[in-house]
């Protein structure tokens, strides 16, 4: 049996697919403690621990770690003259006008922040030797005197020549080997000293929150007599075992929605489906990611909570939208939708918690296409009078119905996540009506349709078991990891040369990693070059696939660029400025056997009950149908509504709706 | 239905009008929307800033010099067919004020109506409307179906446009001594750029052009990608409804920073502050301003600022301009209304023809950022009477630029970079420690970026300076220091700094922060160098900047012991100075 155990912040989400069949739970996820909600769905689903073989997990414990500056003591170390790297940041401001305006704040304080004598050029010569001496009569005491857990190194340029940080480490390990050290070089090798720090100070933050929570559910997972396999989420879209884990922490933060994008892309996948757009919306925030030839678009470029960080991990779009979000009108008049939330507690007005605020969902109860009856498949209460109560003043400000205010405020929030999507796609070069849009989480497919049209995508995709898919994700992924390497060269004449020198060494150090790891030998190399003309400093992705690295030439690498580079920034397509490498980046993934298929989980009657929702100015008359009750020939116009136990997918007029041989229902024009 | 800049600084150089205005009557109808659709409206202005945004994101991305890809010192905005700006990328405060009154001197010189697609405007003449001759700003208008719907606009700090000097010429003794200048102008891009006429003008008459001329192509790339962008929308939802969408937007920002202006009281309040000095005397340069507000309207007269100088210090007036509303606009409202023409329509500024803050041709300006902040230190002291929990104190408020240039083998090699220090003090926190100053916005070059790209010298020290944030309730930002090995000889080094003399000012009982200065380290001995100066540098020389802290907010002896305790430990304050400056001590 295959088990995917997931943690978000409001539910722990459970699916195990096994010869006996799936089974899918659903409980209230225990902040303080993550591994009790996941050992409490274990315990609701009915499952025999001793009888998982494949247990894959996923937690919020990295990201809450760092949102909450919840991580262990951690020291920086770095170039003597540049202790303040973490205080100064880039020198900017996110808020121009802002005149109190305050720097995100790093997880390593000044105080904790040392310095040690040495310095390698660009070109990776040694200009001042590691200052070993001083090391050990200074920095180790000072650090020894601070009580930290983990120390993170960062040298300057040792992107390019990472021997200073490792005998640093060697030598700080000696002296105190209980602490966590991460030095910049393991963890990336791009060059932007400040982002590279803020990386290497994430990484050790949570290395001992990831490595000890994970020590803990092992144990755990032992006395219950589990014998399977253990492994982990990344951000990267691929799991590692959990003990590989243990030594790539930052790997572990924002690997929940990762998981959900690797779920839709499998599930998806099997109906033949290969560039999507996934849409996940939950009861806060909307995750949108671009899914382009069955590969998630990667991204080196993050910020969490305002800190930089640069390690490969899916590009995914986040706002501040979702069931929760608050709808109001600004002290100009303009109506807006979050991204403050109502959260779980009280929740929307219609929660009959005391909430007063109107919410999104607040939105979809007055116009009808959430059913006060079957929210959360009935287990949950919906109080349609307090909705109603809450929209009032929304309605009465733009003096336009309850249902009209309600439409408003769904189709605002329709807005701001095809913004969301356009960031991730219009901008990055890519035209969204090239893909299918894959809709999950509690109301992704109540928005699906609308989010559609607006992006001209003419095919949407829903998986079944649309509000789980983030733990099906989990057990759906392959093993993945990456190697990273700055190897600034100019892409001439010898450009293919280059390219395969670089390939065949990486590719030699990701199989020695994927040994050691126990990825087993059945592996996919994909090799990414950062490229750019002589003289930017941002570079563009190429992809090269394993198999073309043989007869690339340097003019078909140079063509790719250029027209990477075209396609983004709208010149450069000639090429015929020196164009150079700046770095490379390597995944390996090991692929799944055999992927865990997963189903409609109930058969559900196929009686229809009649609906009304408020759409484009009217009240439509329409059906509610169980998906699981769809037959291969039913065709459903809407307007309907299609639940499932866990989301609810709104059919509008013009659309029609079937499920596939896979139990996807595909939603298409009429 | 459009107003127009009314009595403004006309470019025509004999001509001597003796004071500048902008003053835009209030507009008609800047009620709340009626014809649009409120989610059209919402969806419509949302898809407008973010294309302003994706504009200077790329432009910024894909440019070449140090100065615009990693100090990120360019703007990006979106205008209405009437050349109103509409939505911008939030970038650089000082270049997002002045974009209409530069588009205008374009549209003076070459009427809208006789645009064709391919045409751009490109203006950098500060007595043309514009601000400093290395700011370029570059006018795409974006035609439908061959009507003319909006327009893009992007400008960018070039790293050198010619002059007397590399980076920048300190003893200039006119505008024409600090480079180039392109007046207000419509050229054709395929035809006079793109190896074209002009782009072999510019190009020879800078010392990077490879760098420059491509800082050229990313910004008219940019305003190609706004064009798309705005074709896209206006093909979705028709042309009429995106332009009203964007009438609306600006009357939004106009509605809400008049409602936030009739909550503060009548009154006309006076502040002063003032440039160290113009570096040849050692008169500091004061500049006035006196804020009157009425009803629903603020204005800002400069009148009894000091006459404009010889060297560079004088600030044209479209800096003026944008440093009053930049002022204006942080401490006045709320940060969520969208910086567009209606932001600006209920004010006015005004100041005298041949002073400091509105100079005559030809006087030099390449630093005229100095005096735009104490333009913006004068507006924000006059605030402080009335609105007192809305300002902050004196702040390091100053760039200071540093070019560091080298005649080698291969030519020219040209660093620029631009360096702030301590925000002054606020009302509910302390000033932000090291960071940029309130009218720029520029980031830092990283270290291992000119590891790899400059052999004339290396960054080797980069910190915050204790003890210099000055105290108060909430103490003043800490200044920063950046120090430089020189590697060769006859490097050429020159700058032009500020707050050396006069340090950033406390408020309300909180004390003044700590001065700005340079020095030089050579044989042992410490050389003082000018806060506007030229020196040849000589290798194994080494320089130090240190920016000012900022001033102090409220008395000290009111703040809380805890922020005292914690700046000790984490030494933004020593030990020392806590005791003398917080701590009363107990008998």
């Amino acid at each position: 049996m295959r088990v995917g155990i997931e943690v978000g912040g409001t539910f722990t989400d459970l699916v195990a697919i096994g010869p006996e069949g799936i089974v899918v739970t659903k409980v209230p996820s225990v902040p303080r403690a993550p591994d009790e909600g996941a050992f409490n769905a274990l315990t609701a689903s009915g499952i025999t621990i001793a009888e998982i073989e494949d247990l894959a997990h996923g937690s919020t414990v990295a990201t809450n770690a760092v949102l909450e500056r919840k991580g262990f003591p951690t020291a920086f170390v770095t170039t003597r003259g540049f202790r303040d790297i973490l205080a100064l940041q880039r020198h900017g401001r996110s808020r121009i006008y802002d005149l109190e305006y305050q720097k995100p704040v790093p997880v390593v304080t000044r105080a904790a922040s040392f310095e040690v004598g040495e310095r390698i050029l660009a070109d990776g010569r040694v200009l001042d030797p590691l200052d070993e001496a001083d090391a050990k009569l200074h920095l180790v005491p000072a650090l020894r005197a601070g009580g930290y857990e983990a120390i993170a190194i960062c040298l300057l340029n040792a992107y390019v020549n990472p021997e200073h940080e490792q005998r640093l480490r060697d030598l700080l390990l000696q002296a105190l080997p209980t602490v966590h050290v991460t030095v910049s070089s393991d963890i990336t090798r791009e060059f932007r000293e400040f982002e590279r720090a803020s990386t290497t100070t994430l990484s050790a933050y949570v290395q001992p929150v990831i490595d000890r929570y994970i020590a803990r559910f092992r144990d755990r997972l032992g006395t219950a007599g589990f014998r399977g396999r253990f492994s982990v989420m990344q951000s990267n879209g691929g799991r590692l075992p959990a003990e590989a884990m243990r030594a790539n922490a930052i790997n572990a933060l924002l690997s929940g929605p990762a998981a959900g994008v690797m779920g839709a892309l499998r599930q998806t996948g099997r109906s033949g489906y290969k560039n999507l757009i996934t849409l996940d919306i939950g009861g806060t925030s909307t995750d949108v990611c671009v899914v382009t030839d069955g590969t998630p678009q990667l991204t080196q470029e993050f910020v969490l909570d305002g800190l930089p960080i640069r390690i490969p991990l899916l590009d995914i779009n986040t706002i501040g939208a979702g069931g929760g979000s608050v709808i109001w009108v600004d002290d100009g008049g303009m109506l807006r939708v979050g991204p403050h939330s109502a959260g779980a507690d009280p929740g929307p007005a219609c929660y009959g918690r005391g909430g007063v605020l109107p919410t999104l969902t607040d939105a979809h109860v007055v116009r009808g296409s959430v059913r006060a009856e079957a929210f959360l498949g009935g287990r949950m209460t919906i109080d349609g009078a307090a909705a109603a109560r809450a929209l009032e003043p929304i309605a009465k400000r733009f003096t336009m119905s309850l249902e009209a205010a309600a439409a408003s405020a769904v189709a605002l929030a329709n807005a701001n996540i095809v913004r969301a999507i356009q960031l991730i796609s219009t901008e990055r070069g890519h035209d969204p009506r090239d893909y299918v849009l894959v809709p999950y989480g509690g109301a992704g497919p109540l928005h699906a349709a609308q989010v559609a049209a607006e992006l001209g995508i003419a095919t949407i995709v829903v998986p079944p078991s649309a509000g789980i898919i983030s733990a099906y994700g989990l057990i759906a992924s392959d093993f993945v990891l990456f190697e990273s390497l700055t190897g600034r060269a100019p892409a001439d004449d010898a450009a293919a040369d280059v390219l395969r020198r670089t390939f065949a060494t990486m590719r030699a150090r990701a199989l020695e990693r994927a040994k050691q790891n126990g990825l087993g030998k059945r592996v996919k190399l994909t090799l990414t070059a950062e490229m750019r003309f002589v003289g930017q400093a941002f570079e563009v992705p190429v992809v090269f696939a394993e198999r073309e690295i043989k007869r690339m030439t340097a003019a078909s690498i140079k063509a790719r660029f250029a027209e990477a580079h075209q396609r983004v920034y709208f010149f450069g397509g000639e090429a015929e400025k020196p164009i150079e490498f700046v770095s490379f980046r390597l995944g390996l993934t090991a692929p799944l056997k055999d992927l865990p298929l997963l189903a409609e989980t109930e058969t559900g009657a196929s009686a229809e009950t009649a609906i009304r929702v408020y759409d484009a100015k009217a009240w439509h008359d329409g059906r509610l149908r169980s998906r699981a009750s769809l037959r291969p020939r039913d065709r459903i116009v809407g307007t309907a509504l299609l639940e499932d136990p866990t989301s609810t997918l709104y059919v509008p007029v013009g659309w029609t709706a079937r499920r596939d041989a896979n139990d996807n229902t595909i939603l298409e024009r009429s | 239905m459009q107003e127009t800049v009314k009595g403004s600084n006309k470019p025509a150089r004999p001509k001597k009008a003796t004071r500048s205005t902008i003053d835009k009557p209030a507009r008609v109808g800047a009620q709340a929307t009626s014809v649009l659709d409120p989610v059209d409206y919402a969806v419509i202005s949302q898809a407008l800033i973010a294309i302003a945004r994706e504009m200077g994101t790329k432009l910024i991305r894909s440019s070449y010099s140090n100065i615009v890809r990693e100090a990120q010192d360019a703007s990006a905005a979106l205008f209405d067919a009437a050349g109103n700006v509409v939505a911008q990328a939030e970038l650089i405060p000082m270049h997002l004020g002045s974009m209409s009154e530069i588009f205008r001197a374009c549209v003076e010189r070459c009427p809208i109506s006789e645009l064709r697609p391919g045409d751009f405007y490109i203006n950098n003449d500060p007595y043309g409307g514009g601000q400093h001759l290395q700011d370029v700003f570059i006018f795409t208008p974006i035609f439908l179906d061959g009507r003319l719907i909006a327009f893009a606009g992007t400008v960018a700090h070039h790293l050198d446009l010619g002059g007397g000097n590399p980076g920048m010429t300190p003893d200039a003794v006119d505008v024409h001594a600090e480079g180039i200048i392109i007046p207000p102008s419509r050229y054709t891009y395929a035809r006079d750029w793109n190896g074209g006429p002009l782009e072999r003008l510019v190009a020879a008459n800078v010392r990077v052009p490879s760098q420059t001329i491509g800082d050229f192509y990313a910004q008219f790339a940019a305003n190609a990608i706004g064009a798309a962008r705005m074709g896209e929308l206006c093909t979705r939802y028709g042309v009429e409804t995106v332009a009203t969408a964007m009438d609306e937007l600006m009357a939004y920002s106009e509605r809400r920073f008049r409602a936030a202006l009739a909550e503060i009281p009548d009154g006309t309040w006076l502040g002063e502050d003032a440039v160290d000095d113009d570096g040849i005397s050692d008169t500091p340069l004061i500049v006035k301003a006196a804020v009157t507000k009425t009803g629903d309207q603020v204005s800002i007269d400069f009148t009894g600022t000091v006459a404009q100088v010889g060297r560079n210090l004088n600030c044209p007036w479209a800096s003026t301009v944008s440093a009053t509303l930049a002022a204006i606009k942080a401490a006045l409202t709320s940060p969520d209304i969208p910086f567009n023409e209606g932001f600006k329509r209920p004010i006015s500024v005004t100041a005298p023809k041949g002073t400091l803050v509105n100079p005559n041709y030809p006087a030099p300006v390449r630093a005229r950022l100095l005096a735009a902040y104490r333009c913006f230190n004068a507006v924000l002291k006059a605030l402080s009477q009335v609105v007192p929990d809305k300002v902050i104190a004196g702040g390091n408020d100053a760039t200071h630029a540093l070019a560091i240039s080298h005649l080698g083998d291969r030519g020219y090699r040209v660093y620029l970079e631009i360096y702030g220090g301590g925000f002054g003090g606020g009302p509910r926190r302390d000033g932000c420690d090291g960071v940029d100053s309130p009218l720029s916005n520029c980031t830092n070059t990283p270290v291992e970026a000119t590891d790899m790209d400059f052999e004339h010298f290396r960054v080797i020290g980069y910190g915050l300076l204790p003890d210099t944030g000055g105290p108060g309730r909430h103490r003043g930002g800490l200044g920063l220091f950046r120090r430089f090995l020189i590697l060769k000889d006859g490097v050429n080094f020159a700058t032009y700094t500020d707050r050396v003399k006069l340090a950033p000012y406390g408020l309300f009982g909180g004390h003044d922060g700590s001065r700005t200065r340079i020095e030089i380290e050579r044989d042992g001995k410490i050389l003082k160098v000018k806060s506007k100066d030229r020196v040849d540098l000589k290798k194994d020389d080494i320089l130090t900047l240190y920016s000012s802290g900022g001033g102090g907010y409220g008395s000290a002896s009111e703040r809380d012991p805890r922020l005292v305790e914690r700046d000790v430990q984490q030494g933004y304050v020593s030990g020392g100075a806590a005791d003398r400056l917080y701590r009363t001590v107990k008998p």
